[in-house]
């Protein structure tokens, strides 16, 4: 019995010497480095991954670059805990809504010297804003995404509507399209898409949340906000037969199989649309000729002011090599390399590039809506606004014909809850 | 006398003696009946959620998605297999398979090394600590685990530890010892010292009687225990969503995960066949300890 | 449990006598030769002593800790934290949103034990009557459940009450004619969530339970059993007086295990709200926990709900500790 207990030991031992032993594995610095970059979701092309794996290894020979994707849906509870740590990623992309949160922690690397050798005052100015912080610079613009009607012309053409010019035309045509043909949308709108929705609060003068000295002042339950949220929940209730508690992804399913005559939806989903027929997230090519598209009008016409969407980028506080991700964030801005965005669809993160989208009605309209762009209020702790899904919620209820007044009402106390705790 | 430590004898024959003594009577035919129609029923009830996993995962996503329900997969497949197991774009099965086989056989094994250990401690000893270390076995159990990940974050990461099979290991070994201790102290308990003692009479040491008669007893009783250990490592995601953010060291619950919260497009077949392969190894491992466990879990829990 | 065994020798003499005291009571003849000695015992339990300390243990001081601090993300990238000592437990106590996860938690996990516990006896008892070919058939059809990963379950029954898709929404519009099931959304309204959030739990509960009291089942002599035979009236009566003595110290202990885990449950919620379903509306403690704390940076406020929660578990088992402690008091 003694033996055993001495065979205990040994175990304990050889447990604590293994916490010890491996105390400065990993992570060399300087030369033969390797550098992670976390990009989210699959926005960015894999051109353009290749093209910075290659740039980057090309430009620092012996160092290596790694890309790991990651998904958007927890992903600020993984960056809260994985740049805190030591096997931090080096890069890290982060939604432009939640960069507040780690701007102001102290998560990225100070790049305010950097700033002119990034692209200087060509960079988006929205999202170099929301990468700011205190008057410093810590996350630089990656690329913007923008919101576009999607429609097919025949369908429009068989009710005997025209595109929209007004938000309100736009809300009625959807119901004609749904009259029209019962059983279907005429405004794909699933309950949790509350992204589709601020435009309706931003173009009747309404707001999520304004600043007022130290506190902020939630708005969703103001008069202006009202008239926004109402006209949504009709548009919801009167031209959408989407799940009203699901939320937008794949939206391509019920256009391809004819469910879905009109939706708003990032511009890339464009590509989902046009997928082919046999890929995993299978598509419908052969309705190319028939998808119209335009940007989403405003109240008065012209393009209304959409959520600007989008990423921003930051080199992590604890990165081993923070002027190797330096490198590598120059080529992430370089023209090359955002010229790959813009050519995808998306918004660039440069002024200058911006004309690389192209000429046909698509960019066209992604130029019109990312004219008109407006951010989330710009609070570090709106990210956990976002991550507590009180929009999502709110909008749920609001599909399935709830009070809008108690709701906003509602979903104000838990904004003001989270912004001035 | 040795009759008396053999639950898993007991636990086969008793059945058999009821079935004897029940013979007769037609209303007892009749419940009988009853009872087997009834059991066939839940019976599938229980597999309808396993064999709809297989039955989506064999199908073509078309079919999943349309308008019609297939019972069968009529238009057979493998292709989701194949997406989900070699696409490039996803983050690789293999590694991930990999990391959770080891991790959790790691996790099984050692925990049941220590397990065993303590579980004679407080059966065999009386020391001082005795109750205030089952106390606390017990305690422990009731901490919710969620509130705790960033602060466990920071020990593994002061041992350099993350993203390791190591630390994982080291923090699942936590997780599952505290019942693993309760069960197997139970198991313990349930083999009488008196026959160590008789052992010892024949001339056994003190230690060797332990190995030779009661170590062998115990077998079902590590199985049974050793069983949990592996369910709740194999399952966990939330640590290893935080320990093991690198995509090459994620554990199969995490991969799965990434199809579930994925942008753009819920493939259900997809995670259909992610999910028969996750559930696979756990159900191979089932049937194969299957007999020992039932026995030994009463005796365990008998003891209380 | 050792006065109850007592009574019941004597009521039930059997032919498996001397097998029986290892099995429902007993425990007393080992304690007789557990034995002092110095530095065996505690070399013993070191290794887990030593792991507990560094991921339990540690981790535990810090949370409470925490519970006391102002503590957010600026504060895990470094910066120092204030002391507002019970501020954090001043609002979550007064906080209306934590008594609805509170409540919403304990009917929960209420519900699912006691599903669990009488759908578990009834299975337990049938499976000693089922004929042999029946009682495999259930029993594997069982063991398939169990088998199954609680995330893998939780995604595959979110996949058959799918809005679109759904086997469940389709059977019960093209089986049964219940077109109004036609899309049904299973998880916007909370109750209906939380139902399909039980039917999930309960599923993979049951087969540990049913086995656990059938193996105790077996234990019981075949007279009593034979005695206790469910025919016509009465059968409840007999089950509580003559077969539920042996079983309760399993019974407790099974219970016990089901409380526990129900009032943690934490994979089935969160992967289920992933599917569909209000957050606000479908949090329980375990979920509303990670929400405040990792999802909303907001640690302090959560230290302090882990530490309610955790002292609320011990009050609800403490009748269970108590009767452990006794037993080890000799």
């Amino acid at each position: 019995m003694r033996k055993l207990g001495i065979v205990a030991l040994g175990a304990a031992a050889a447990l604590t010497l293994a916490g010890c032993a491996s105390g400065d594995a990993g992570g060399g610095s300087g030369e033969n480095a390797t550098i992670r970059v976390w990009l989210v979701g699959t926005d960015t092309p894999d051109t353009a991954r290749d093209y910075l794996v290659k740039t980057f290894e090309e430009e620092n020979p012996g160092s290596k670059l790694v890309i790991e994707e990651q998904a958007w849906d927890g992903l600020v509870d993984r960056l809260t805990t994985s740049l805190s740590g030591s096997d931090s990623p080096d890069l890290v992309e982060v939604g432009n809504t939640q960069a507040a949160a780690f701007t102001s922690a102290g998560a990225f690397l100070d790049l305010t010297d950097q700033y002119d050798a990034l692209g200087g005052d060509d960079l988006l100015p929205g999202f170099v804003e929301a990468g700011s912080y205190d008057g410093k610079f810590y996350a630089a613009p990656l690329y913007s995404g923008s919101r576009l009607v999607f429609y097919k012309k025949d369908a429009m053409e068989a009710a005997g509507q025209t595109v929209p010019t007004t938000l309100d035309e736009y809300v009625a045509t959807g119901a004609a399209l749904a009259t029209a043909n019962p059983g279907k949308s005429g405004i794909w709108w699933p309950g949790q898409d509350w992204r589709n929705a601020l435009p309706f609060v931003w173009e009747n003068g309404g707001e999520i949340a304004v600043q007022d000295g130290d506190t902020w002042d939630a708005q969703l339950s103001s008069p202006e906000s009202l008239k926004g949220l109402e006209e949504v929940q009709q548009a919801m209730q009167t031209a959408s037969v989407a799940p009203k508690d699901a939320n937008e992804t794949s939206p391509e399913v019920g256009f391809c199989d004819g469910t879905t005559l009109q939706l708003s939806a990032p511009s890339w989903v464009k590509f989902s649309i046009l997928a082919p027929v046999d890929a995993e997230a299978p598509g419908c090519p052969d309705q190319e000729d028939n998808l119209g598209v335009y940007a989403l009008p405003g109240k008065d016409g012209g393009p209304a002011q959409v959520l600007a969407g989008g990423s921003n980028i930051g080199v992590s506080a604890k990165s081993a090599n923070p002027d190797l991700a330096v490198e590598a964030l120059k080529i992430i801005l370089s023209d090359e390399f955002q010229t790959i965005y813009a050519e995808g669809g998306l918004v660039p993160a440069k002024l200058s590039v911006a004309d690389k989208l192209g000429t046909d009605d698509v960019a066209k309209a992604i130029a019109a809506a990312a004219g008109n762009a407006k951010a989330t209020p710009t609070s570090p702790r709106w990210a956990d606004v976002e991550a507590a899904r009180i929009l999502e919620d709110l909008f749920v209820n609001i599909a399935q014909g709830g009070d809008v007044k108690t709701l906003a009402e509602e979903a104000d106390k838990q904004i003001e809850d989270i912004l001035n705790s | 006398m040795s009759a008396a430590v053999t639950p898993t004898t007991r636990a086969v024959t008793a059945p058999g003696s009821l079935d004897r003594a029940r013979r007769g009577g037609g209303r007892r035919r009749v419940t009988t009946w009853l009872l087997s129609a009834l059991s066939v029923v839940l019976f599938v009830l229980f597999v309808f959620p396993v064999y709809w996993m297989v039955n989506t995962s064999f199908q073509p996503n078309n079919d999943v998605r349309g308008s019609e329900v297939h019972f069968f997969p009529d238009n057979f497949t493998l292709r989701n297999y194949e997406t989900v197991i070699f696409d490039p774009g996803r983050t690789p099965f293999l590694p991930a398979a990999a990391n959770s086989l080891v991790v959790t056989l790691l996790t099984v094994i050692i925990a049941l090394v220590f397990a065993f250990l303590a579980s004679v401690a407080v059966t065999r000893f009386r020391f001082k600590s005795r109750r205030a270390f089952i106390l606390t076995i017990l305690v422990i159990q009731m901490i919710p685990g969620e509130a705790m990940i960033v602060s466990v974050f920071r020990v593994v990461d002061g041992w350099q530890l993350l993203n390791t099979i190591a630390g994982l290991t080291i923090v699942y070994i936590a997780t599952v010892l505290p019942f693993t201790i309760w069960t197997l102290r139970g198991f313990v308990n349930g083999v009488p010292v008196e026959l160590e003692e008789a052992a010892m009479i024949d001339g056994c040491s003190r230690a060797g009687a332990f190995w030779r008669v009661t170590f062998p007893l115990l077998a079902p009783g590590l199985i049974a225990t050793g069983v949990f250990g592996f369910i709740q490592a194999w399952n966990e995601f939330i640590m290893a969503l935080v320990l093991n953010a690198r995509p090459e060291m994620m554990t199969l619950p995490v991969w799965l995960r990434t199809f579930l919260v994925a942008n753009g497009t819920t493939n259900w077949a997809g995670i259909m066949a992610g999910s028969t392969l996750m559930a696979i190894p756990v159900i191979v491992f089932f049937l194969i300890v299957q007999g020992r466990m039932t026995s030994g879990l009463v005796s365990g829990a008998v003891k209380g | 449990m050792t006065t109850v065994d007592q009574d019941l020798e004597p009521a039930a003499p059997s032919a498996v006598e001397g097998e029986r005291l290892t099995a429902p009571g007993g425990g007393k003849p080992q304690r007789r030769g557990r034995r002092a000695a110095g530095f065996t015992p505690y070399a013993l339990i070191t290794p887990a002593i030593i792991v507990l300390a560094a991921i339990v243990g540690w981790p535990l001081v810090q949370l409470i800790i925490t519970s006391f601090q102002e503590f957010g993300r600026a504060q895990v990238f470094g910066a120092p934290p204030n002391w507002v000592w019970f501020d954090n437990y001043i609002d979550v106590f007064t906080d209306p949103v934590f008594y609805g996860v509170l409540g919403r938690t304990l009917l929960f996990a209420g519900a699912c034990v006691l599903v669990t516990m009488v759908l578990s006896t009834l299975i337990a008892l049938m499976l000693v009557r089922l004929p042999k070919g029946f009682r495999m058939l259930l029993t594997v059809g069982m063991l398939l459940a169990w088998a199954m990963p609680a995330l893998t379950a939780t995604i595959v029954w979110g996949w058959m009450f799918d809005t679109a898709y759904g086997v469940i929404n389709y059977a019960l519009v093209n089986w049964f004619g219940l077109a109004e099931f036609d899309q049904h959304q299973w998880l916007i309204n909370p109750l209906s969530f939380f139902m399909v959030a039980g039917i999930i739990v309960v599923w993979g509960a049951v087969p540990f339970a049913a086995f656990t009291l059938y193996a105790g089942l077996t234990q019981v002599p075949g007279e009593v059993l034979e005695a206790a035979q469910l025919d016509g009236a009465g059968g409840f009566a007999r089950f509580r007086l003559i077969i539920f003595p042996y079983l309760k110290p399993i019974f407790m202990i099974v219970t016990m295990l089901q409380v526990i885990w129900d009032l943690k449950v934490f994979t089935q919620i969160f992967a289920l709200q992933d599917i569909g379903g209000i957050r606000a509306q479908t949090n329980t403690l375990g979920v509303y926990i990670y929400q405040t704390s990792i999802a909303g940076g907001d640690f302090g406020h959560g230290g302090a709900i882990a530490v309610i929660t955790a002292v609320l578990l011990m009050a609800i088992s403490i009748y269970y500790i108590r009767q452990v402690l006794k037993e080890e008091e000799l």
